[in-house]
């Protein structure tokens, strides 16, 4: 297991940078794919350190909503402060504010600077930009059967989506 | 799941015991046929139907109807009755589209007066009824307004000119459920619902042009307006982002709630606080107000689509108003009383994917309605048929008034995606006589009647078991997908 990402903020470098977008070819640490689910759409995803996992589950999610390949110019700033009990509702309240600023901004984050990443807390600033429009809509980010796994290769999880 | 240790307790009714698994707290029931258990035992359903069944609270069994699918904490298609007011309520087991439902409205209009103006019908109606993901509507809300909208419903429309009477008599709770207090909203839901009232969204929600292809029973059918080749509107949809947020305010605020009530779940989306708790109160107040704005929603829809055949229709021809014929939710949980152990109980009843079907003689019924029951609405795929049904006495005594809600999926989305192309999709339908206007190739391609279980067998199944019967069937003429 990697050292604790609390103590050692992430610039992100491994995964997106401002200059090349959010594109599925740079998923260099994590994974993300999506899984059978009869009505709504499931994903998993994971990575070796908590940084990885968390960018992994949002960029899988893009893929789910067709903006995957979107590559973001990172015109417009966005901080985010999450607090949460546990781990799984972190990352709910994680990609419920993605899937927030997607449906009401139609914005589409290309960078992740994360200030603060522990198992209750993310402090991050986000860059990226409009795009005309987003085909797919998240309804909602749910709790159905969500456990993050933790293990010597690092977390996942999956999540499953209202739609 | 063993589909062998099912007891089937009548021709279309299995259970599942509450010996199945430690946890359940009362058996669960499956509203089917030996083919509807097949398919719902081929995903997660049944074991979701066995974790709603451990609600702490529930009374008589968990049900399940016979459009059941694999959800997120109760199955798509699955009923929960909770006591009342000790019971719980759980927001996963409405679901984040609260006030999900279905109007039907009807026409004097026969198909071949509609056909030679149907493209610029559609084409009205898709300039309208503004469709796609977090598209916002002509109207926006200031903050005094959208209370009004939430604590009213339909009735705020009424007095914006919206409206008429005799479309809020016809809606379930005449569109103004009582109980609403907006101050339990958030915010951030206030915000997402100041502009999308009159909006349809995206995903499988649609305005449907149909026609009534064939009438089962005159006497209900005549009641409600439909007769052979009369030409009807369905709209399909919900309480957009405000609703979504609400549910997702409250799931995130009973994950504290279940610890200080010292409840064991085996899932965390099937979350809930008791009735009588300040959690459970001020969920019900909010989740009432989402459903009074998906009821206001579907009104101001409703406007626009009488604009739509005004501008496309008047001077060419006669006749051609849009009357109400009912609305129903079916994403909710109602106070409502039904048997329990022989003797009435107030319930809080959760239907997610599920409608009312009350019978005849429900004083919660329209004077037009009370003698022949409720009517049922049950959108099929596009491309395929809908259906009108009327609740009944048996739904009453046996499925806490409760039906079917649609087809229920059959494949994933992905699946659908794999084996249907929407632009060839589309071809396809045009190619049969239905005009198709969606926002997403792709959202019309997750969306192929081919990835919809028949629901012709899912309405055979209710009439059937008899908690709903048929009053007619309608084929499609036009869709607009979100």
């Amino acid at each position: 297991m990697p050292s604790d990402p609390a103590k050692t903020p992430s610039t992100g470098q491994n995964f997106v940078s401002s200059r090349q977008g959010l594109a599925p070819s740079l998923t260099t640490v994590g994974f993300y794919e999506e899984i059978e689910h009869t009505a709504d759409l499931a994903l998993k995803c994971g990575g070796p350190d908590l940084d990885s996992f968390f960018r992994s589950a949002a960029m899988g999610m893009y893929h789910l909503i067709g903006i995957g390949k979107t590559r973001p110019d990172g015109t417009l700033t966005q901080t985010v402060a999450l607090e949460a009990m546990d781990m799984e509702s972190l990352l709910v309240d994680w990609l419920g504010e993605l899937a927030y600023l997607a449906e009401s901004q139609n914005l589409v984050i290309g960078t992740i600077q994360f200030q603060t990443l522990s198992d209750t807390r993310i402090e991050a600033v986000l860059t990226g930009s409009r795009v005309s429009r987003i085909e797919k809509v998240i309804k909602a980010v749910t709790y159905h059967n969500l456990t993050i796994q933790k293990t010597h290769e690092g977390y996942a999880a999956t999540v499953v989506f209202d739609v | 799941m063993d589909l062998t240790k099912l007891e089937q307790i009548s021709p279309f009714t299995y259970q599942i015991p509450a010996s199945w698994r430690a946890d359940m707290q009362v058996p669960a029931r499956i509203v089917g046929d030996p083919a509807i258990l097949e398919a719902a035992s081929a995903d997660r359903s049944l074991e979701q139907l066995v974790n709603t069944a451990c609600l702490p609270g529930i009374v008589n069994y968990a049900l399940a109807m016979p459009d059941v699918h694999q959800g997120y904490g109760f199955p798509i298609g699955g009923v929960a009755a909770t006591a009342a007011p000790d019971g719980v309520i759980s927001p996963g087991g409405v679901g984040y589209d609260i006030n999900c439902g279905v109007r039907l409205l009807g026409t004097h209009l026969l198909r071949e007066e509609i056909l030679p103006h149907l493209d610029g019908l559609i084409s009205a109606l898709y300039a309208h009824c503004p469709s796609g993901v977090g598209k916002g509507g002509p109207i926006r809300l200031k903050a005094k307004e959208l209370r009004q909208v939430l604590e009213r419903g339909a009735r705020w429309a009424l007095q914006r000119g919206l409206a008429s009477d005799s479309d809020l008599e016809r809606t379930e709770g005449d569109g103004c459920l009582a109980g609403a207090d907006a101050g339990c909203v958030s915010e951030r839901a206030l915000e997402r619902g100041r502009d999308q009232i009159g909006t349809l969204g995206a995903g499988n929600h649609f305005i449907e042009v149909d026609v009534v292809a064939e009438v089962f029973d005159a006497t209900a059918a005549d009641r409600m307006g439909l007769a052979p080749d009369k030409v009807v509107v369905q709209i399909h949809c919900g309480s957009r982002g405000l609703g979504h947020q609400v549910c997702t305010d409250y799931v995130k605020r009973f994950q504290k709630a279940i610890h200080t009530y010292g409840l064991r779940l085996p899932d965390r989306e099937l979350v809930c606080a008791p009735l009588n708790s300040p959690e459970g109160r001020d969920y019900l107040a909010a989740m009432t107000a989402a459903a009074n704005y998906a009821f206001a929603n579907r009104q101001v829809l409703t406007h626009a689509i009488r604009h739509s055949f005004e501008q496309t229709l008047a001077g060419k021809v006669a006749r051609h108003q849009v009357f109400q014929i009912y609305d129903i939710a079916h994403n909710m949980a109602r106070i409502e009383t039904h048997p329990v152990g022989g003797r009435p109980r107030k319930l809080c009843v959760h239907r997610k994917g599920a409608t009312r079907a009350f019978g005849p003689g429900s004083s919660e019924l329209p004077p037009v309605y009370r003698d022949i029951g409720q009517p049922v609405l049950v959108p099929g795929s596009m491309g395929t048929c809908s259906w009108v049904l009327r609740g009944t006495q048996t739904a009453m005594e046996q499925t806490f008034g409760s039906s079917c809600h649609g087809a229920g999926r059959r494949l994933s989305r992905r699946q659908a995606r794999k084996q249907f192309k929407g632009v060839t999709l589309r071809r396809e339908l045009e190619h049969a006589g239905i005009h198709v206007m969606a926002g997403s190739m792709s959202g019309l391609a997750e969306e192929a009647p081919g990835a919809y279980k028949d629901v012709n067998r899912v309405v055979d199944v209710v009439h059937g078991a008899g908690i709903a019967l048929k009053v007619a069937r309608l084929v499609p003429l036009a869709v607009i997908k979100g």
